[in-house]
């Protein structure tokens, strides 16, 4: 048994160091900047308690950024797993082709995340991009755009973007739950005269309940922490009207040489992905707990 | 016998030789960014091969890093201890290294080599000193901005290319030319630099500046607020989506005859000079009676402080801005006068007009904090671009810069 335990820890250690190292060191190391004064400048970290927070809080900057952050995660989220879902509804169906279907559908989530940005920077450009042209030629609007240049669309058009690339993600896993949905509970309910419709909500959505649970908070964690989309589409503006958590950090840091107040946004990034991570162990524990009691 | 033994002491010897020019050999790492695709690197290389062959005691290892991604990889090696020996600097981030002590004061070493402001541009050598110290030699430079226009355009509405270098000529230009889906004049507000280099030029013409002798600043001043106000007017002859254009953005609709004019550095005659576009070009644009101002930009290099071997170091800096290499190793404008005016014959269309702006251009603020201070530039120019009062947002600039220490 004590056999067992020190192999278990031996085999552990080496995911462990590197753990530390690459993960926690550079957190805690964050942890403890944010209570310093640093920059480029002031190499050397002045203790500075609460300063830097309180200087970060009182910026205006920095309630744009929370309420950025909320929209674009939510928005995201809820859009990336509706649409991933209809997706893996329609491609769980016999269609013809549908190996091929499934490749083109997953093309935006393979393309690296700098060139989908640059993507959607060409077709939303105002005078030449292709969806200002589609929507001008059906009468839909009258006059271009600036879809990333108005503080009133910009948000929108990146969540856009960043759904068309993350929708793939959330289709796979609803694909592999869906193929999983006991077939004889589907047929049953069929025999009972129920429709497609109720068959969806009364049989297949509880047998996949939990993955969906964990699908939703998994896409929240990696959508907070979306970097590239927004970066390449609009540097967080017009202003700050894009900016999100991870853009604010980086361009504090490296735009501005201000690490002690990039690390300060980042601790929130921090409390906030600490949430978000334990919500994610709660409910996979549910799930799993579920599962071992069936 | 004898034979063997007489090779083995020659060779013996030869092994010694070789091993003590390696052990007296310094190597030094020089790091540059790339802006363009011009084939830049390997004409380099072959200047950096043309060193070592002068001097055979130092070994050069070149590393050149995409522009968008070299602030942060040289930041990063700064903080991590790893700092090269040589690195070409943006003028604008000089004021910080050199107040972070990151890179070395060379005033001793210029003022030996008999290298002074009168070799150089003197805005470009200006934004090397700090504090009466000089933290870097002019490398390589351009000014923003020349007034690109299409001819074609030009002449259908009869406008003299002349007139684009006032305010009041620009303007009416503009109007005209800015129907049948075509625009007058392409102005960009994203977040980047370029932004900020020409909203400075029409502040800088108009007699501003972004700070006062005191370091105060001065975007509050009449001078300023009314180029302020200049651009936003120019602003209703630009294509849609000002505030995330970049200068970039502007060259595929420049190309395809959409835009009569454009604001670049001289940097884009290369590009122009491949199309089949018939253009031309006027320096920047000024009130009536007043000559533009340009703003500079370019890169200088710089000896890191960390650096073992300074004098070495210091020997091909020299090297780098030497008149016969110095425009054999840039793809901007050299930074050294005489190297620039052979360069600027050879490779640009009208050297003579180039010239009269770089000597007549102004550095941007030298400030240890420049990037902040940009920043809030930006938000005034992004403010002004969105239809926002310019003096409002002039004066929301001036709380953010007068706030950095």
């Amino acid at each position: 048994m004590r056999k067992d335990r020190r192999l278990h820890w031996l085999l552990l250690a080496p995911a462990l160091i590197l753990m530390a190292v690459m993960l926690y060191y550079p957190m805690f190391g964050t942890v403890y900047e944010s209570f310093h004064e640093t920059s480029f400048l002031s190499p050397d970290p002045k203790f500075a308690g609460l300063a830097l927070y309180r200087r970060i809080v009182a910026d205006r900057t920095f309630a744009e950024v929370v309420v950025n952050s909320i929209v674009w995660t939510f928005g995201v989220v809820l859009l990336q797993n509706i649409l991933g879902f209809l997706t893996a509804l329609l491609l769980n169906q016999n269609l013809p082709m549908q190996g091929v279907l499934r490749a083109i559908v997953l093309l935006p989530f393979i393309l690296p995340g700098v060139v989908a940005a640059i993507l959607w920077r060409f077709m939303y450009d105002p005078q030449l991009g292709l969806v200002n042209s589609l929507l001008l030629q059906t009468g839909l609007i009258e006059n271009s755009v600036a879809w990333l240049a108005d503080s009133r669309m910009a948000m929108a058009s990146v969540i856009v973007a960043a759904v068309w690339k993350g929708f793939p993600f959330s289709m796979l896993i609803y694909l592999a739950a869906l193929q999983n949905v006991d077939q004889s509970q589907i047929e049953a309910a069929t025999l009972d005269g129920a429709g497609p419709t109720r068959r969806l909500l009364d049989v297949t959505l509880p047998a996949i309940r939990d993955v969906i649970v964990v699908n939703v908070v998994l896409t929240l964690i990696l959508t907070f922490n979306y970097f590239d989309i927004i970066w390449v589409l609009t540097r967080g503006g017009p202003q700050s009207a894009t900016h999100i958590f991870p853009t604010k950090i980086y361009e504090t840091g490296f735009g501005q040489f201000r690490f002690g107040e990039a690390a300060t946004y980042g601790v929130f990034s921090i409390l906030v992905l600490a949430v978000l991570v334990a919500l994610y162990a709660i409910v996979q524990g549910r799930a799993n707990r579920r599962r071992g009691v069936a | 016998m004898k034979r063997s033994l007489l090779t083995a002491v020659t060779m013996g010897a030869m092994l010694l030789g070789t091993s003590s020019v390696l052990a007296q050999q310094v190597t030094l790492q020089f790091w540059d960014n790339q802006q363009t695709e011009s084939g830049l690197s390997d004409v380099q290389k072959a200047a950096v091969e043309r060193f070592m062959k002068e001097n055979p005691d130092i070994k050069i290892e070149v590393t050149t890093v995409p522009y968008p991604e070299y602030q942060q990889r040289l930041l990063t090696a700064v903080q991590g201890g790893n700092a090269p020996d040589i690195a070409t600097l943006d003028q604008i981030w000089v004021g910080a290294f050199a107040k972070a002590g990151a890179v070395a004061d060379l005033t001793e070493q210029a003022g030996a080599a008999a290298l002074a402001r009168d070799n150089f541009f003197g805005g470009a050598w200006d934004s090397a000193v700090l504090g009466g110290k000089l933290y870097g030699i002019p490398f390589n430079v351009d000014v923003w901005q020349f007034s690109y226009y299409n001819k074609a355009l030009l002449d259908a509405a009869k406008i003299d290319p002349a007139s684009l270098s006032t305010f009041d000529g620009l303007k009416a230009a503009a109007e005209k030319l800015t129907t049948n889906g075509k625009f007058g004049v392409g102005l960009f507000g994203h977040k980047g630099e370029d932004t900020v280099v020409v909203g400075d030029s029409f502040i800088f013409s108009n007699g501003g500046k972004v700070l006062n002798d005191d370091g105060s600043c001065g975007l509050t001043e009449a001078p300023a607020v009314e180029a302020l106000t200049y651009l936003q007017q120019l602003s209703k002859f630009a294509p849609g989506g000002i505030l995330n254009a970049s200068s970039g953005d502007m060259r595929e609709l420049f190309l395809n005859g959409s835009l009569a004019i454009e604001f670049w550095p001289a940097l884009e005659q290369p590009t122009l000079q491949k199309s089949k576009l018939d253009w031309g070009f006027v320096s920047g644009t000024a009130p009536e009676g007043k000559t533009p101002v340009g703003t500079f930009g370019g890169w200088n290099l710089a000896i890191f402080e960390s650096s073992p071997n300074k004098d070495a170091a210091w020997k091909f800096i020299q090297f780098m801005v030497r008149e016969d290499v110095n425009g054999d190793v840039v793809d901007l404008i050299p930074a050294n006068k005489k190297a620039a005016t052979a360069f600027l014959e050879k490779n640009r269309k009208d050297p003579k007009v180039i010239m009269a702006h770089l000597e007549n251009a102004k550095a941007r603020p030298l400030s240890p904090r420049y990037l902040e201070l940009a920043d809030a530039q930006i938000a005034m120019f992004q403010e002004i671009y969105a239809g926002g009062d310019p003096a409002a947002a002039a004066a929301k600039a001036c709380e953010a810069i007068n706030a950095l220490d």
